[in-house]
This record gives structure tokens, C-alpha cells and sequence, in this order.
């Protein structure tokens, strides 16, 4: 998957430079009020729930302080992204114990037009391998800064 | 049956397509370590179904892939087929669950 193809799914209002969540639950729950606020998805409490049975099945923290919290639910017809960086971190239960600072958030209907849903997160675990980008990701203020690392190599 | 019912409904489509899809995920490069658990939470949701609805929602997942699909802009999103107006949200009320003429799907209103 190209990474222009992922600009696409990111909008500028699901981007939050500065997160309140101080919980893992907090900020599944900030994150998707972002979702919830444009009308991406209609019931708030299927999708919570949703997101947090997915966490019982593994962490979705990638280690290194970021995480990509994702899922599919009937209750959406889109596959978007919502971005927050967090500057105190989140206990997110990740393997290496880390506090996520950068967090991904994927939302996507059961069946995706182009069946992008999984090649979305996998290009966004490519990228947040790079600590390079870890790093520029961690101080972005703007939507515009984000997009800009997402499409630049 | 109650609204709660067909979000009960929801959930249990999301979680199955989640447990179905859990090695895919884990290939991408996710820690999957719940599966069994999640099992569990699956059946337990599935047990506050009526089972006439469980049945209903089993067989057209086996035949189908999703049993309740979403609408939007009046068009189900199984198999793109628009809706009858007459279904709108004010024809929608006081009616538990609407099932697609075309596909048979049962339906979701996203709006
Ligand atoms: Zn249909």
C-alpha cells in the first residue's frame, strides 16, 4: 500500500496533538469521541466495547510508546484514522512496559471497499518501526505536520 | 425484541469477525494473546441472544458472511440495494428489525 493511500483515511478533525487520557480506557474513549463528534460511527458504547474486548485479545501497543488501536464494527460504513500524541504517555499495558506517547487509532466496517483495512495497519506498524519517525511523530503540532510524515520517506 | 437486542447482535458479529481474523492481525506484527478468552466472552454474549435471533443471525452467516449489515443514505451495504423510503426514520419506529428485501441481511441504520 502506498502511503498517500493512507493520507486519505486520516482527517483533520480526528487529530488530537495533545490527549487529557491518563488510562488505557481514557484513551480508547478519547480517541473514538473524535470518531463519535464527526459521525463516523453512530453508537459510542458497540465500538468501546468493541475496542476494549480487542485489547483483551493482546495489547494493541506496538512497544517503543506507540499503539494502534483498531477494529472492525457494524456500526460504521468508512475505514478512518484518528492520531493523538499523548506528552506524558499512557499505560497501555504494552509488552515492553513503555507509556504509549503516539497512538493510531483504526476503525473500519466489516466489509472495506479495496480491503485496505489491514493493509492500513500494517503499513502504519512499518512505519512506526522507524524510530526516526517515532521521534518527528512524537512533536508534531499540526495536521498538517502529520501528514507530512506519513507521506514523506 | 428490544433495540438492546440487535446491538447484543452487533457485538457478537464484531467479536466473531475479530476472533476470525486474529492471525491475520498477528502476522501484521500485534501481540495476539487472548484468543481463548475471547472465546469465552463470545459465548457468554452469545447466551443473552434468543435463540430463535441467534439461530436467525448463525444460519445467515454461515450462507451470507455478515448477518446484519449497515444502512446508508437509505442503501444497505450488503448488497447496495436502496431501501423503500417508506423506511425511513419515521418508518422505522416502533419496528424492532428491518431485514434487506434483496439480500435478507438484517439491518443497521447508521443514520
Ligand atoms: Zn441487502
Amino acid at each position: 500500500m502506498q502511503k498517500h493511500e493512507l493520507r486519505d483515511h486520516l482527517r483533520k478533525a480526528l487529530f488530537i496533538p495533545s490527549m487529557k487520557a491518563r488510562t488505557k480506557e481514557q484513551a480508547l474513549e478519547e480517541l473514538l469521541d473524535l470518531f463519535v463528534a464527526e459521525k463516523y460511527v453512530k453508537n459510542k458504547q458497540l465500538v468501546l466495547e468493541m475496542l476494549k474486548q480487542r485489547e483483551l485479545l493482546g495489547s494493541t501497543s506496538l512497544g517503543k510508546g506507540v499503539a494502534v488501536p483498531h477494529g472492525r464494527t457494524t456500526a460504521t460504513a468508512d475505514v478512518i484514522i484518528a492520531f493523538g500524541r499523548s506528552e506524558k504517555g499512557v499505560d497501555f499495558d504494552a509488552s515492553d512496559k513503555n507509556p504509549v506517547t503516539l497512538f493510531f487509532m483504526v476503525i473500519a466496517p466489516h466489509n472495506d471497499e479495496g480491503n485496505i483495512y489491514l493493509p492500513i495497519l500494517g503499513t502504519l506498524v512499518i512505519i512506526l518501526k522507524d524510530a526516526k519517525k517515532r521521534h518527528a511523530l512524537n512533536k508534531v503540532e499540526t495536521f498538517e505536520e502529520l501528514v507530512a510524515l506519513i507521506d514523506g520517506e | 425484541m428490544g433495540n438492546s437486542e440487535l446491538e447484543q447482535l452487533i457485538s457478537l458479529q464484531d467479536l466473531d469477525l475479530m476472533i476470525e481474523e486474529s492471525e491475520e492481525v498477528e502476522k501484521l506484527g500485534f501481540s495476539i494473546t487472548g484468543v481463548s478468552q475471547l472465546k469465552i466472552a463470545r459465548e457468554e454474549l452469545a447466551a443473552k441472544i434468543s435463540k430463535p435471533l441467534l439461530y436467525r443471525y448463525e444460519r445467515l452467516r454461515k450462507k451470507l458472511k455478515r448477518a446484519i449489515v449497515p444502512v446508508k443514505n437509505d442503501i444497505c451495504l450488503g448488497c447496495f440495494l436502496h431501501q423503500p423510503t417508506s423506511i425511513g426514520a419515521q418508518g422505522r419506529e416502533g419496528v424492532d428489525l428491518f431485514t434487506c428485501e434483496n439480500c435478507g441481511r438484517m439491518l443497521y441504520w447508521l443514520d
